[in-house]
């Protein structure tokens, strides 16, 4: 690991702050807006409103954390978020 | 990317800031002016006078100018005189590719006024840095997060925020430089996160479509069916009969006696069965921001068809954020209390961006030193852009104003011209700073900037035109101005020569 | 309204000048010696007891929400001036809550 090159690294953690933190903040977004208990439209803007305190937190997760795989973990947890998120649809998907 | 968090904290902190710093200076700059967007438009097109005439006169005189002249257009748009900006002008056609014609308020005649991007440009520089719309919305999203991370990641590198709350040493160099980057940071936190997370809600619904995929499938007409957004039509049939349009001054009244002053009237199918009569209020009655909301009469009848709705709290919230970034409300108070804040800002911003090379200077400026030549050449790109970023910035800015007033009025795409100046003169500084040492550089860009801003009177006096608005714009010229002088003489001579003994006698006894 | 803005800062920059003299090292920026625990105390309270009036005339001036978010700007505004007044000029950092007084008799009877 420590072979990597420094450029190499920062493209690494740049990534996963920008495309990671994106599909977490995007799916935990959608995860919000489907089990509020508010009305839809409600529930839209109640979600999307803390969405960039999400993304702020990924960015800054991308950076901090201690070995660059786990920089990326904000991309594996948007999976079961975005999934809770579009299960009609993913439902409809699978059938 | 370091060993401990707080490495971390410091290494993004540090490499976003200066990487993303000079765009965010240019949006925190252009969004201050923006405040005074209105004034500034006024300033810059002098031909449009003052008027004391009532507005239900001047909505009579629009209206009868475009009778005559317009009377088969599908709209009618008419911009009345308000407090902040004193020009009425109509127009036809829809909002975007419409052709305005400025009135003389007092007349009710057409106006020669020349073409002007106005303080708009500043607004619209503001949310898209002048890229193709959308593009620009990402772009400043995207900035605006690395200022939401650089907030946070400040917050935790900055170790004592209550220890040194109140500490600034000037004339120590970099302690100096670090000192004010925390004061001016760590005083107006509650200033710099409202303004930049209020500044991200305002497009979220671009940036994260979640929820309306989700829940609505990606169907945003859905979504906005469901927050009540449905526009007043009248039968289509209506608009082939024509009729007569209802006397204005009665609606004005009762919608201002609701929605206090009013800015705007839009009249769909004038003339027509199906006419409509949209009357908006200037924005700002409350904090919440009421842009497109109209209370909307028959325009036969004068019927009130539809009032401005009342907000479900979470729509209203939304509104709020908004709102407070718009800084619409308040009256002047505020705006100048958003000006001011808006300005110290900035001044973190650039302060921060100056401390990365202040605290890299002994390693890397001087041509003997140890530094390997790809780190002194680093070293120098972000000097010069340093200097064009931040006095550029602030020279094109001011120079944006000159160009409004200089160039000739009869000049054709004279909007583009002025853009023109804007951009040119901001690469000229870029080039300037490339060419010349960076302390001269910094000096003859920022008293060349105190010198403009200052000069903005001396343009008035020339013109004409004054009132208390044009007034205000050059009064303020001249006070910027004033401090931006004051900087360039403090960066010719950095040892000031009057140091008042009792404070460096303090400074001794603290060292 | 002016007034009532004039006012709010000036309260604020009391406020904080009150809370930054409560800190030994700022006391000891002006008067070149440290303050007793007692005063220290006091200062403090006295300063908390500025920005609370200044929030008070925000509100009275612009309404509760609006003056809230008006204080805010205000206080933070204050305390910028002070941070730059307080090295060059310490005294008179001090003595400028001299304007309250003076700003209570022009804003009760001007």
């Amino acid at each position: 690991m420590s072979e990597t090159p420094t450029w190499l690294r920062i493209l690494s953690r740049s990534g996963a702050a920008l495309l990671g933190g994106y599909a977490f903040s995007y799916a935990s977004t959608a995860c919000l807006a489907r089990i509020l208990p508010l009305s839809p439209a409600d529930a839209v803007i109640v979600a999307t409103l803390p969405a960039f305190v999400f993304y702020t937190l990924a960015i800054l997760w991308a950076f901090a954390s201690r070995d660059a795989l786990r920089a990326w973990a904000p991309l594996a947890l948007a999976v079961p978020l975005a999934l809770i998120g579009f299960w009609p649809q993913a439902l409809r998907w699978l059938a | 990317m370091k060993n401990t968090f707080t490495q971390s904290m410091a290494w993004l902190h540090t490499w976003a800031g200066l990487i993303f710093g000079w765009l965010l200076f240019a949006i925190f700059v252009t969004g201050t002016l923006a405040v005074f967007d209105k004034e500034l438009s006024h300033w810059m097109q002098p031909e449009i006078p003052a008027s004391t005439v009532s507005q239900a006169d001047v909505a009579k005189r629009a209206i009868s100018y475009l009778q005559q002249h317009q009377a088969n257009a599908g709209n009618w748009g008419i911009s009345l005189p308000t407090e902040r900006s004193p020009g009425l002008s109509v127009s036809t056609g829809d909002r975007r590719h419409g052709v305005v014609v400025p009135l003389d308020p007092n007349s009710g005649e057409p106006l020669a006024v020349r073409d002007s991007v106005g303080g708009n440009f500043f607004f619209r520089f503001h949310f898209t840095l002048d890229l193709p719309r959308n593009w620009g919305i990402f772009v400043v999203g995207a900035l605006a997060l690395v200022m939401l991370a650089g907030l946070i990641s400040g917050i935790v590198i900055h170790k004592k925020i209550f220890k040194e709350f109140f500490t600034f040493r000037p004339d120590k160099g970099q302690r100096s430089w670090l000192d004010f980057h925390n004061a001016s940071a760590v005083l107006l936190l509650p200033f710099h996160l409202m303004i930049t997370y209020t500044g991200l809600v305002i497009f979220m619904m671009i940036y994260i479509p979640a929820g309306v995929d989700a829940v609505f499938e990606g169907d945003s007409r859905a979504y906005f069916q469901a927050q009540g957004n449905a526009r007043v039509e009248q039968p289509r049939r209506l608009a082939k009969t024509p009729a007569d349009l209802v006397e204005l001054a009665p609606l004005l009244a009762q919608a201002e006696a609701r929605l206090g002053p009013i800015g705007s009237i839009g009249i769909r199918n004038p003339n027509t069965a199906a006419a409509l009569i949209e009357v908006r209020p200037v924005l700002g009655n409350r904090i919440a921001l009421t842009k497109g909301n109209a209370m909307v009469f028959d325009g036969v009848s004068g019927r009130l068809l539809s009032d401005v709705p009342e907000l479900r709290p979470a729509p209203l919230t939304q509104r709020v954020m908004a709102g407070l970034h718009f800084a619409q409300f308040g009256g002047y108070p505020m705006r100048w209390l958003y000006f001011i804040c808006g300005l110290i800002s900035c001044a973190m911003i650039a302060s921060g961006l100056v401390l990365f090379c202040v605290k890299r200077g002994r390693k890397y400026a001087p041509a003997d030193s140890r530094a390997d030549a790809a780190a002194r050449r680093w070293y120098r790109v972000a000097e010069v852009c340093n200097v064009g970023f931040i006095s550029g910035l602030m020279v094109a800015c001011v120079g944006l104003l000159w160009a409004s007033r200089l160039l000739p009025a009869e000049l054709a795409q004279r909007e583009a011209w002025e853009v023109r100046a804007f951009f040119g003169l901001w690469l000229l500084a870029l080039l300037h700073a490339g060419v010349r040492p960076a302390k001269q550089a910094w000096v003859e860009q920022l008293a060349l900037c105190a010198v403009l801003c200052g000069g903005l009177g001396v343009l008035g006096i020339f013109a004409g035109g004054v009132d208390h608005l044009r007034l205000g714009v050059e009064v303020t010229g001249l006070v910027l101005g004033i401090g931006l002088a004051l900087a360039a003489w403090r960066v010719a001579c950095p040892k000031p020569a009057v140091v008042k003994p009792r404070a460096a006698r303090t400074m001794e006894a603290k060292a | 309204m002016i007034s009532l803005v004039t006012g709010s800062l000036l309260f604020a920059y009391a406020g904080m000048l009150g809370l930054c003299q409560g800190l030994e090292r700022h006391y000891k920026q002006v008067w070149q010696r440290s303050p007793s625990p007692a005063l220290r105390l006091s200062l403090r309270a006295l300063g908390w007891l500025g920005l609370l009036l200044s929030l008070l005339l925000c509100a009275q001036a612009w309404g509760w929400a609006m003056g809230a978010v008006a204080w805010f700007g205000v206080i933070s505004l204050a305390a910028v001036v002070l941070v730059m007044l307080l090295p060059y000029w310490p005294r008179f950092a001090v003595a400028l809550v001299a304007a309250i007084p003076v700003w209570s008799v022009l804003h009760l009877f001007g």
